[in-house]
């Protein structure tokens, strides 16, 4: 992977998948047309810059799907989840059509531009829709992965391009549709992360050593179908588990991972967008520092939530 | 506006079946019937054998709710059968107060929210064009759908494609009037870069005129025939706008509306 964004990776995939797939056919709404081109000047007659109506997008997308053509939906995140949602609940997922929605803006991502292009509700949204897959890819590798295991499933699937990148070197080979990542092992903590806050796990680890855990970290890529199994397994281990994850605390990851363990002895918190609006402006990472999605506000969470970690026994 | 009302056949049956049923949209049925009947007798190339087939052209009933026309006029061309109409908005049918196409043959999209179905079928008209398809599309948009914002985004979506294989029927009877009464929608169309016939959509030698003159091709000025009908046509006490939108017929309604189709 050479691209320097997953946005920049999204057109590269575009351009990769589009020439393996005739059937491939892209929709924007008036962005990435630029980073687009190349897609564009290999296949004008499956690009289409249709300009800003985004419902009509979608179901033009799913008239598209009806007859045979594999279809991806590409903005700004709050135009195609939340404006065109009744669109992709009835013209695809009633209609039993597959279609791929490719958001970029997920979360705080614009984080100047107010709560009109934010969109933090996406995974709860999509969880409406029967065999909807989420997938909110952390990384290039991830996204050209994912978007070749997913975007023929005959599903809808939602890609949530983040703005910013984990960091964090994974194995291309276990990056696979539906199945967490085991990042780090661990005993008595699990650390549940999404999409970028991977990083912000990763980072939290040494300090939570330090304080005497033995943190597990598990990476989720694929927020549906969720990883049940990994998720049970994990917690069967160490018995608590900290979801953290750039959405909306209602409707996000966090619920499905409580979900799988409601039967469980276990506790469980999550560390998530507060249900409220984000209204201050500023940088990413400042909104970031503000909710506490750092590693700093991991530490933090688990203290307040886990209290002390557990005595060991010091092993020789 | 033609003296005569045809397809008293038809009629019957849509009042049969609302009556049965205990629900249903008589007035945006009778509104649309005859335009249904023109195109499913004459026009549309369809197979009820193969309601899937490949070369059909489509036809998409955006106004879902005038739906138990389109089951008439299906039951009619062989799509559904006498038990099928019998099950309408029965547990375990597969005919419901709007169109569903996860169940019904014959049916290409499942319909009801307004502005639908109209942009699902510019889509069609479009992944057609990009196969090299001759296959033709049609819609129906009611007048009370036109308020809906989507039916211009496709408007100007298909105009700018240059959708020249779909040609949309507006029902024109007046009902989104009653609430917006600047509803020039000829001249509204015509602004968006449509082809623009106005018929009377009771009139079936007029509609099957106007289809004829429609100049269907890969690329070109998409085509919208504007007809001018009355919501309830034909049934005597259901025509018109107001409480017979939504109502199920007690037993003289019915005699009088079967006298009026008698």
């Amino acid at each position: 992977m050479t691209a320097a964004s997953v946005r920049e990776q999204f057109a590269e995939t575009m351009r990769a998948v589009g020439r393996e797939d005739p059937r491939l056919v892209v929709l924007v709404g008036d962005i990435s047309h630029g980073i687009l081109s190349g897609f564009r000047e290999a296949f004008p007659e499956r690009y289409y810059n249709v300009g800003i109506l985004e419902p009509t997008m979608i179901s033009a997308a799913a008239g598209l799907a009806r007859v045979g053509w594999v279809p991806v939906v590409h903005t700004i995140a709050p135009f195609i989840v939340e404006r065109g949602f009744e669109q992709i609940k009835i013209d695809f997922a009633y209609h039993r059509l597959g279609g791929n929605f490719v958001t970029v803006g997920g979360a705080f991502d614009y984080s100047n531009l107010g709560v009109t292009h934010h969109c933090y509700d996406d995974f709860a949204l999509f969880k409406g829709l029967p065999n909807a897959e989420i997938v909110a890819p952390g990384s290039t590798a991830e996204f050209d992965l994912l978007f070749r295991q997913f975007y023929r499933s005959g599903h809808v699937t939602l890609y949530r391009i983040p703005g910013v990148q984990h960091g964090v070197p994974l194995e291309a080979s276990a990056i696979v549709a539906g199945r967490a990542m085991l990042i780090r092992p661990g005993s008595d903590l699990t650390i549940i992360a999404a999409g970028p806050q991977l990083r912000s796990a990763v980072e939290a680890a040494p300090g939570l050593t330090a304080a005497g855990w033995d943190p597990e970290i598990l990476y989720v890529h694929t927020v549906r179908p969720l990883d049940v199994e990994a998720v049970r397994a994990s917690l069967a281990k160490t018995g608590r588990a900290l979801i953290i994850e750039e959405h909306m605390e209602s409707g996000g990851l966090g619920d499905d991972v409580m979900r799988a363990v409601r039967d469980a002895p276990v506790r469980t918190a999550s560390l998530a967008i507060p249900d409220q609006f984000v209204t201050e402006y500023g940088t990413y990472d400042q909104h970031c520092e503000r909710l506490g999605l750092t590693a700093a506000g991991v530490i933090a969470r688990v203290a307040s939530v886990f209290g002390a970690a557990p005595t060991r026994a010091v092993r020789a | 506006m033609t003296a005569t009302v045809p397809n008293l056949e038809l009629r019957r049956r849509i009042v049969n079946l609302v009556r049965e049923g205990r629900d249903g949209h008589i007035p945006s049925a009778f509104s649309i019937v005859d335009i249904l009947a023109v195109l499913y007798r004459g026009v549309l190339r369809v197979d009820p054998t193969r309601p899937d087939w490949d070369e059909r052209d489509y036809f998409v009933l955006s106004k879902g709710h005038g739906c138990v026309a389109l089951y008439a006029v299906l039951h009619e061309r062989g799509f559904l059968s006498d038990e099928d109409l019998a099950g309408f908005c029965r547990q375990g049918g597969i005919l419901g107060e709007h169109p569903d196409y996860t169940k019904v043959p014959g049916v290409e999209a499942s319909t009801g929210s307004l502005g639908h179905g109209f942009p699902y079928a510019t889509g069609i008209a479009l992944g057609l064009r990009m196969d090299g398809r001759p296959n033709r599309v049609f819609s129906l948009v009611g007048d009370g759908e036109c308020h809906e914002g989507t039916v211009w985004e496709a408007a100007n979506l298909a105009a700018n494609l240059q959708l020249g294989n779909l040609c949309v029927f507006v029902d024109w009877n007046r009902s989104g009037a009653q609430l917006l009464p600047i509803d020039d929608l000829p001249a509204r169309w015509a602004a968006f870069g449509w082809t623009v016939q106005e018929v009377d959509g009771h009139d079936e030698a007029a509609i099957g005129a106007a289809i004829e003159r429609v100049e269907f091709a890969p690329r070109g000025r998409p085509h919208v025939i504007v007809a001018h009908t009355v919501k309830g046509r034909g049934g005597g006490i259901t025509e018109g706008h107001g409480k017979w939108h939504h109502r199920i017929p007690d037993d003289d309604e019915y005699a009088q509306i079967m006298g009026a189709l008698a």
